[in-house]
């Protein structure tokens, strides 16, 4: 079938165009797959991230007709409208070229998250069920889809809070208690619906803002 | 950020799901609010005025534009007023596993004193 794939491309000299590429593909491939086809065969420039090809690495996150999701795990035919695939990149960050965000400001936060932190989501791991997805892939879809992500640079996002959620035991650092941390979330739970591992990161921040209300998390310095 | 940037990502709803459509209505009817509150403090100024144009500027609401403005404004305040409940009772982490229905709650609970309220202004205007 004939797809017609816009791509919105962005390049560090400062032009912002849409490229259009007319595209063969199956319905039950992934975008990613026609992405990759149009960047070997129709423009070698275009550019943009993946690794994994299976929605468990979140390097592939962008913005399709609209909506944040996995371009791995994103079946082409369930998207498409009219036959036409928009694809941007991830909104909320600096884009670096074309699909490709520098994801730091959600990464250069964890500094912030305890080395225990990542340790007891570890331990965790050992009482599940082996199960695919368990835990954040840090995409970047929830900052994305986030409105106060995308509007208030200094917030840290839904995916570090809701980390810092599930895995504070009684402490934690006085920036998650401050206008930057869960006092910044609204309540439009855009990151939960959008999160395609189902961490949901607005619950996680609504629990750990309860918690600092009763006075069961202490807030360090 | 600019303001363009904001609104747009404040209020865009293509793509978004029922909760954030809900963020964007409670936002724009609180903004709305906001220059309500603005026009109505330069409406009663117009006392300053005496008493024949304060009584000119309530004659333009007295018919159909009053309905229609009166309205407008009940719809507003009922929306972030139930929208606000809701958003008040999740932000505090409580209800969360049943947040959409809350939301759904809200929304027919408007849907109803909205109709509720315009009835009444109808009658009132009469």
């Amino acid at each position: 079938m004939k797809y017609r794939l816009v791509v919105r491309r962005v390049k560090a000299t400062g032009g912002r165009r849409f490229d259009v590429f007319e595209v063969e593909a199956e319905p039950d491939e992934s975008v990613l797959d026609v992405v990759e086809r149009v960047s070997l065969q129709g423009d070698r420039t275009l550019t943009f991230e993946h690794a994994c090809h299976h929605g468990v690495c979140g390097a592939c996150g962008m913005v399709i007709n609209g909506v944040e999701r996995l371009a791995c795990i994103t079946r082409i035919g369930e998207v498409a409208r009219g036959g036409v695939v928009v694809v941007e990149p991830l909104r909320g960050f600096r884009v670096v070229s074309d699909l490709a965000v520098d994801k730091s400001r959600m990464f250069g936060k964890y500094r912030l998250v305890t080395p225990t932190t990542l340790e007891k989501l570890d331990s965790r791991l050992d009482r599940v069920e082996f199960e695919k997805l368990y835990d954040c892939t840090e995409c970047g879809i929830c900052y994305s889809a986030c409105p106060i992500a995308n509007t208030f640079k200094d917030y840290l996002g839904p995916s570090l809070l809701a980390i810092v959620s599930r895995s504070a035991e009684g402490r934690v650092p006085a920036v998650i208690d401050s206008r930057a941390g869960v006092w910044a979330c609204h309540a439009a739970f855009e990151c939960s619906v959008r999160c395609p591992v189902d961490f949901k990161p607005g619950e996680s921040i609504m629990r750990l803002r309860r918690r600092l209300l009763k006075g069961e998390v202490e807030v360090e310095g | 950020m600019e303001l363009v940037g904001v609104l747009k990502s404040w209020f865009r709803v293509r793509g978004r799901s029922f909760e954030h459509f809900s963020f964007s209505v409670r936002r724009l009817t609180g903004v709305v609010m906001a220059l309500y509150l603005l026009l109505h403090l330069i409406d009663i100024s117009t006392l300053v005025l005496g008493k024949e144009a304060y009584d000119a500027l309530l004659g333009l609401f007295g018919g159909r534009l009053g309905l229609v403005a009166d309205s407008l404004l009940w719809s507003a305040l009922v929306l972030h007023g139930t929208l606000g409940v809701y958003s008040a009772i999740v932000e505090l982490g409580y209800m969360l596993e049943h947040r959409r229905l809350l939301l759904i709650l809200a929304w027919a609970l408007a849907v109803v004193l909205i109709a509720v309220g315009v009835w009444v202004i109808a009658c009132a205007l009469a």
